[in-house]
């Protein structure tokens, strides 16, 4: 990996190319360019950085794998894993974890429609596309502030994790798929917002335009002008995000939204490894449909579009026929789910709710501002961002290594790899935790593992995908000549695919910062368990003050994620 | 002992018949120039010398060893004693020149010395990196990124990763394509020049008929996949060469970089 960002590093001055008059002068004086590699001491420079980075971020992970290994957590490991190999599968159970599973999908499937209803008007009011006094010249004053406006509050839904949003719901209105559905509705529909919104802007201009100066309403020129160019992508982000909410619907589980998630934090805090072991084999079987279903719906997308949506999957077939059946069918499953799901809307939406909801928020204020305690939230800010550092790294580096064998020819290898790629991903980061918790005790070094786990799964997938693009003539002029398997991948197909490595793993390290604080919501440390002791001691001022450090990390983490992914494919 | 010994070699791709039963003998320290019309069959029969594509029938010796009767494992280690320039080089577009040209001594490198090439290579792998390209007249370009250099650059990094390799058998699919005249005609003397004092064999395919003439001792002509003629240059007569060439006369040529050279009558090259 090192030599691969050093190769990187390289920037267009690194060239002596150009100067010093004819090439046959050159050789014959004493400037003798072999002397001196002018990138040597940057890349010294960036491997002893990068070495002195690591150094805080082991130490504040409390990185010590070798506890894993010692004897009373092997015993423990042992006893939980033995349990895994005779999963629980009697009926009683089985029909409960059915009932769990459908609430499970139910409750993403309202949440997103929710998200989607907050999504809509938000992005059509942010996107500049649809603006009409920006049709000559600059956009006028007033627009402009709401339009910022608009995307400040999209950002803000969004970089609170949907576990955050959950933790607090439920102290507004108690225990129940209520508070899943709204958790997820609030940080998908920031997500969808933001996404709709740049998916307008990324569209060609001007047909909108045209209707716009015609004089057609802005709602017109969404339907005609925009809307036929985007709709594929539109659908294609939604389905997308429609899979995602089903593993985090699992994960609010966790804070009591019930579903799959509230068994399985049941089961493993009962250390009862046989019904584990049941519920992430349904969990894992979820996910592939979920996925399985979003990639048949979703049409073949170039990828690189869009902010958020870096999902791209080789081309598929065009299975059209089906789709308006399948969009129909996933209607009728919002439906069953509205009607099944215990929601009381009355009571979730009522007068009576909103002022409880008002008096809540009225309590964050102010935030706590005292020294020492701005000094500990920096402190878990760091441990938080470090978790997330440590555990994108070594996924990038585990994640290459198993991209490797998943990328070669058909064979038992290839196909082994790509099991185990799905199997890591399918569990998310907060299942992985609360496992390893089992194995490790509290604390942010089985965040951190956790998160790479998951994140291995991700990023091996799509380096795997990334490798196998790479044009193969450069690797097979190495090979031909007699050069060794991993030769020809160092000198030729990591050099043309690192820029792409790097930019996904940047992009799943400002993933990993929100799920590294939602980690510390079941004992990882950091902001998230700062977050939920609070929250629990109702403590609402320094609670407000850790939301407000969360919100600064995760956009200040984007911001670099964005900078440096700009930089990448410059 | 013959460096290379083709016997009935036959290349097929599907139903497509690349390259026809073909009989060659190779002595080391050979220069040979493969000519004949585009599509005649002159890169499938590097790819054939390379150990690249398997043919369909016949026997492939290098040094001795017959290629295709090893193991894989053996093979590709037969294929150190070998190197082949493509036409087109392949070098990824964000590595160094230096990087690009040093990649010539990876066959059999270990895995220190590699790495230390990758990250920065140290004063004696540069000077013969160096060297190589300063003899291509692309000294100043070391420590540049392919990506900023031209077509004809690229190329010449392509000919200087051929003369780092240590490699006994240098093939070379059309070095000179994307180079000027001038240019071409010093770089392949530099070629030629390299392969005869570091005792190297160079098979090379051109469309320059009258390079190839010229400057090699011995041409092999494909016409359809079929060997036509080899020998010494001045046996081939003018209509021998027309014959070769009767496809492309007749048909505009296909690949458009190849045109302005193979357009010009053959016969007025070779004299």
């Amino acid at each position: 990996m090192n030599a691969g960002s050093a190769e990187r590093h390289d920037g267009p001055g690194s060239g002596r190319g150009g100067g010093g008059g004819t090439d046959r002068a050159l050789s014959s004086t004493a400037t003798a360019p072999w002397r001196r590699d002018p990138a040597a001491a940057r890349r010294v420079g960036l491997v002893v950085a990068v070495l002195v980075v690591l150094w805080p971020l082991l130490v504040w992970c409390e990185f010590r794998p070798w506890e894993l290994l010692d004897e009373r957590s092997l015993r423990a490991t042992m006893r939980f894993a033995g349990q895994f190999l005779t999963p629980r599968v009697d009926l009683e159970f089985l029909t409960m974890l059915a009932a769990d599973t459908w609430r499970t999908v139910a409750m993403a499937t309202v949440g997103l429609a929710l998200a989607w209803v907050i999504a809509v008007p938000l992005a059509l009011l942010a996107t500049a596309r649809l603006s009409v006094s920006a049709l000559s010249g600059r956009m006028a004053a007033g627009p402009a502030a709401l339009r910022w406006a608009v995307r400040a509050v999209l950002v803000v839904l969004r970089s609170v994790p949907e576990l955050v949003w959950a933790l607090m719901l439920v102290r507004v209105i108690g225990l129940g798929p209520g508070a899943g559905v709204l958790a997820i509705a609030l940080s998908y529909g920031g997500m969808l917002g933001k996404v709709y919104a740049e998916i307008l802007e990324s569209a060609d201009a001007a047909p909108t335009q045209a209707l716009l100066r015609g004089g057609a309403g802005r709602l017109q020129a969404l339907l005609f002008g925009a809307l036929p160019s985007c709709s594929e992508e539109l659908v294609s982000y939604t389905v997308y995000r429609w899979e995602c909410a089903i593993r985090s619907s699992v994960v609010l589980g966790f804070v009591g939204a019930g579903g799959l998630g509230q068994q399985l934090d049941n089961a493993t805090k009962m250390f009862a490894g046989s019904e584990v072991a049941t519920i992430l084999l349904i969990f894992i079987a979820l996910v592939a449909m979920a996925d399985r279903i979003s990639a048949w719906l979703r049409p073949a997308r170039t990828a690189g579009q869009g902010g958020e949506s870096r999902h791209p999957l080789s081309a598929r077939p065009p299975a059209r026929w089906g789709l308006r059946a399948l969009l129909a069918a996933l209607l009728a499953l919002l439906v069953m789910s509205v009607v099944t799901l215990p929601l009381r809307w009355g009571e979730l939406l009522g007068a009576g709710a909103l002022a409880e909801m008002g008096r809540f928020l009225a309590e964050f204020f102010p935030p706590q501002l005292a020294p020492d305690f701005l000094g500990r939230v920096g402190q878990g800010a760091l441990e938080t961002l470090a978790m997330s550092a440590l555990g994108s790294g070594l996924a990038a580096i585990a994640g290459l290594a198993v991209a490797l064998l998943a990328s070669r020819p058909p064979g038992p290898l290839r196909w082994a790899s790509r099991l185990l790629l799905n199997a890591l991903r399918s569990v998310p980061e907060l299942v992985w935790a609360s496992l390893l918790l089992v194995a490790a005790g509290l604390g942010p070094m089985p965040g951190t593992l956790a998160l790479a786990l998951h994140t291995t799964g991700v990023l091996g997938r799509l380096m795997a995908e990334a490798l196998e693009n790479a044009p193969p003539q450069t690797a097979q002029a190495l090979r031909w000549a007699g050069a060794s398997r991993w030769q020809v991948f160092a000198f030729a197909t990591l050099p043309q695919a690192a820029p792409q490595l790097l930019s996904y793993t940047l992009y799943r390290w400002e993933n990993n910062i929100r799920a590294a604080t939602v980690l510390g919501v079941v004992g990882a440390g950091g902001l998230g368990q700062m977050l939920s002791l609070h929250l629990s001691l109702f403590q609402m001022r320094e609670t407000c003050t850790v939301l407000l450090a969360m919100l600064v990390l995760v956009m200040a983490v984007d911001a670099c994620s964005y900078a440096a992914r700009r930089r990448l494919n410059h | 002992m013959s460096l290379l010994v083709l016997e009935g070699l036959r290349l097929q791709a599907g139903a497509r018949t690349l390259i026809e039963p073909l009989s060659l003998r190779i002595e080391p320290g050979e220069q040979v120039a493969l000519i004949g019309a585009s599509g005649a069959g002159k890169t499938s029969l590097l790819h054939a010398l390379a150990l690249a594509s398997r043919p369909a029938a016949g026997t492939l010796r290098l040094g001795g060893q017959d290629g295709w009767a090893l193991s894989s494992r053996e093979r590709h280690q037969l294929r150190r004693t070998l190197m082949l320039a493509p036409q087109h080089p392949p070098l990824p577009p964000r590595q160094r020149v230096v990087t690009a040209v040093l990649a010539g001594r990876l066959p059999g490198a270990s895995v220190a010395r590699s790495l230390r090439m990758l990250f920065s290579p140290d004063q004696a792998q540069a000077r013969l990196a160096f060297d190589a390209l300063d003899r291509l007249e692309l000294g100043a370009r070391l420590w540049s990124r392919v990506d900023q250099l031209s077509g004809g650059e690229r190329q010449r990094v392509a000919v200087a990763r051929l003369l780092v390799s240590q490699a006994r058998l240098w093939l070379a699919d059309e070095p000179l394509s994307a180079l000027d005249p001038q240019r071409a005609q010093r770089v392949l003397a530099v070629l030629q020049d390299a392969a005869r004092a570091q005792d190297r064999t160079l098979v090379c395919s051109l469309h320059q008929v009258d390079l190839a003439c010229r400057l090699f001792p011995r041409v092999i002509a494909l016409r359809q996949g079929r060997l036509v003629y080899d020998g010494p240059p001045r046996e081939l007569g003018a209509r021998q060469l027309d014959e070769i060439y009767a496809d492309l006369l007749n048909e505009s040529p296909s690949t458009p970089d190849d045109a302005p050279m193979t357009a010009a009558p053959p016969q007025a090259m070779c004299r």
